[in-house]
């Protein structure tokens, strides 16, 4: 019982917190990440998207902006695993229809519904599931072992963020509600990241993030988002 | 009264912004040219970027039908509709039984098997490309956005300014009013692309009559439907009675000139009557028995494979199970095998209602027959186990 308060604690404290980055990291039980000078990590397609949150409070796809955080995600990744001594390999997408580029996909479309059911089912939450309340055990099977052969990589990173932004006319509504004493969301950053053991398809560490601050858009502050992304990242 | 005040500025200061978002005015843009793309800071090539992403996930689907021979019929259909711009669309059929087509602004168009199915000839299917094809040159999708967002911005506002005022429930009213003009809005784009997909096969040499005719079997098959939720397609073009009669006015003038149509219905059913039984087991499994039958219906006033449209009339009756269903699938199996090309599971169904009947001989023949066509089925172990029960 009180284990459960204390979750339930947790979980607002969560839900109530803003300003600052929020993460929580996960590992697989009895697995043992063994840290090489020389580990080769293949960075899978970050799928990211950034939206301006419209003063009627729709969300509003942004080319342009969803075009430089993936840069800039990119280039904060490389160097933040470049200051842990690894090396990060980029994925290239294979000849469109091919078999490889259907078995990539598929293994990209899998992890992103893998990583949508770790957030809802695994964290301490009402929906989390009573078979996962001790242990962490995902896997995306066998079939990443084609990305280990074709790279040379022991493991893939994956990474999922969305990110918003308030319009100004939505900020304009914000401070117009408080003055009502009626709060508006403003927009906000989410994201979730995967390391997989290419040789089982396991996931050995998981994070999620959620900010109600960020900016992927300037390179300085995406390199804070990764950073508070890879938290306690293992290799 | 300061407090009332502060508001309202603030209220007004929001709606400024929104007055200077770009594009809200309806209607007001070009047509999209061969090979064009949004610039990238723009909200169009905002919402290209979520389509991409959508498409990149299609490619790959399960559901999607890879047969050459129904990819490059329904690619010429588009090519001889969208001309120059036929290179920006691509197609991906989809293997779900709904009645749907739909295309998004940058170049993917789907279309389900449902409408596949449904559509009596080519022209017909050429029509409900064509109107889709009207929706991606006229821009709709982000003539749509745009309308919405700038009807969401005035509608929050509307929603402040009110309960400032201590009126809150005004602003519930205020929403009824917006979804009612978003709804009218885009019945507009359908008119609008009613026109070019009508004006893209009466430029191909289609015959302009079957436009009309594929909106008024959708219409019958919605009425004969229990479903209080139409189709998805049906919900987002819904026919009336004024855009049947405009387009079948448009065909009286077009026809009235004289000339040859091309209907097309031989070269739609050599691509459909390959993939019809995969298609009809699908339709089945959607549990919407009223609307299967209309399709139905019309597929036996074709007269083409009618043994294997009576099985599925047998399986329509086996699987509704209501009372003297089982007697109709008895009947409608034994009208199958009338036909030279009745599906061999026509004796298996037989055979098992025999066998449950304790009609023993009958059961022996008809399950017997159905290995003998078919040794190799999935199921020949099953069938021969219930043989060895029969003897």
């Amino acid at each position: 019982m009180l284990k459960n308060v204390n979750y339930f604690l947790l979980f607002f404290v969560f839900l109530t917190a803003t300003g600052c980055a929020q993460t929580s990291v996960l590992t697989r039980d009895g697995e043992i990440i063994e840290k090489a000078a020389d580990d080769r990590i293949l960075l899978m397609p970050p799928d990211i998207e950034l939206y301006e949150m419209t003063m009627g409070g729709m969300l509003e796809p942004k080319a342009d902006w969803t075009a430089s955080a993936l840069k800039n995600v990119a280039e904060a990744l490389k160097q933040e695993l470049k200051a842990n001594n690894d090396t990060m390999i980029s994925y290239k997408e294979p000849a469109d229809g091919s078999n490889e580029f259907k078995v990539h996909q598929q293994l990209i479309k899998l992890h992103e519904v893998v990583g949508a059911s770790i957030m809802k089912h695994q964290y301490p939450t009402v929906w989390q599931l009573p078979t996962k309340e001790d242990n962490f055990e995902w896997t995306l099977g066998q079939r990443t072992t084609r990305l280990k052969e074709k790279y040379g990589a022991q493991y893939g990173l994956f990474v999922y963020m969305r990110d918003s932004y308030a319009s100004a006319g939505r900020v304009s509504l914000m401070i117009g509600m408080a003055v009502l004493g009626v709060g508006i969301p403003l927009g906000q950053q989410v994201g979730f990241a995967s390391l997989v053991d290419l040789k089982t398809g396991d996931i050995v560490w998981f994070n999620r993030m959620f900010s109600e601050s960020g900016d992927l858009r300037e390179l300085n502050l995406a390199r804070d988002s990764v950073q508070n992304l890879l938290d306690d990242f293992p290799l | 009264m300061t407090f009332l005040k502060t508001v309202l500025i603030l209220v007004m200061y929001g709606m400024c912004i929104s007055c200077a978002t770009p594009g809200g005015e309806p209607g007001a843009l070009g047509d999209i040219k061969p090979g064009e793309r949004p610039e990238l800071h723009t909200d169009e090539a905002g919402l290209w970027m979520a389509f991409d992403n959508m498409e990149e996930k299609l490619k790959t689907s399960g559901r999607r039908i890879t047969d050459p021979q129904v990819n490059h019929y329904i690619r010429n259909i588009v090519c001889k509709l969208a001309g120059p711009q036929c290179s920006d669309i691509r197609i991906y059929i989809m293997q779900i039984p709904d009645f749907n087509a739909n295309m998004a602004s940058n170049g993917m168009m789907q279309v389900w098997t449902g409408l596949i199915l449904r559509a009596q000839n080519e022209a017909q299917l050429a029509y409900i490309l064509g109107h889709e094809i009207g929706h991606y040159l006229r821009r709709h999708s982000i003539q749509a956005w745009r309308d919405t967002r700038m009807k969401s911005n005035v509608s929050v506002l509307f929603q402040i300014a009110t309960a400032a005022a201590g009126v809150g429930y005004v602003g519930q009213l205020g929403h009824i009013a917006l979804i009612g003009s978003i709804q009218a809005f885009s019945r507009d784009n359908e008119r609008e692309a009613d026109d070019v997909g009508f004006d893209l096969i009466a430029q191909a040499g289609y015959d302009p009559r079957e436009a009309s005719r594929i909106w008024e079997s959708l219409m019958k098959e919605h009425a004969a439907s229990e479903k209080e939720a139409p189709s998805i397609f049906f919900a987002t073009h819904p026919p009336t009675e004024e855009r049947i009669e405009t387009l079948t006015a448009k065909a009286q003038a077009v026809t009235a000139q004289g000339g040859r149509f091309f209907v097309g219905k031989k070269e739609l059913e050599a691509v459909v009557l390959p993939l019809r039984a995969s298609l009809l087991r699908d339709e089945l499994r959607r549990g919407e028995f009223k609307e299967t039958q209309i399709l139905l219906n019309n597929l036996m006033k074709n007269e083409v494979g009618l043994g294997q449209i009576h099985f599925f009339q047998g399986e329509l009756h086996r699987l509704r199970a209501e009372p003297d269903d089982q007697e109709k699938a008895v009947v409608a199996y034994q009208k199958a095998l009338e036909f030279p090309n009745a599906p061999p599971e026509a004796h298996r169904a037989l055979g098992l209602f025999y066998f449950k009947a304790g009609e023993k001989p009958k059961a022996r023949e008809a399950l017997e027959r159905y290995l003998d066509l078919k040794p190799d089925g999935d199921d020949h172990e099953m069938i021969r186990e219930y043989l060895r029960q029969l003897n």
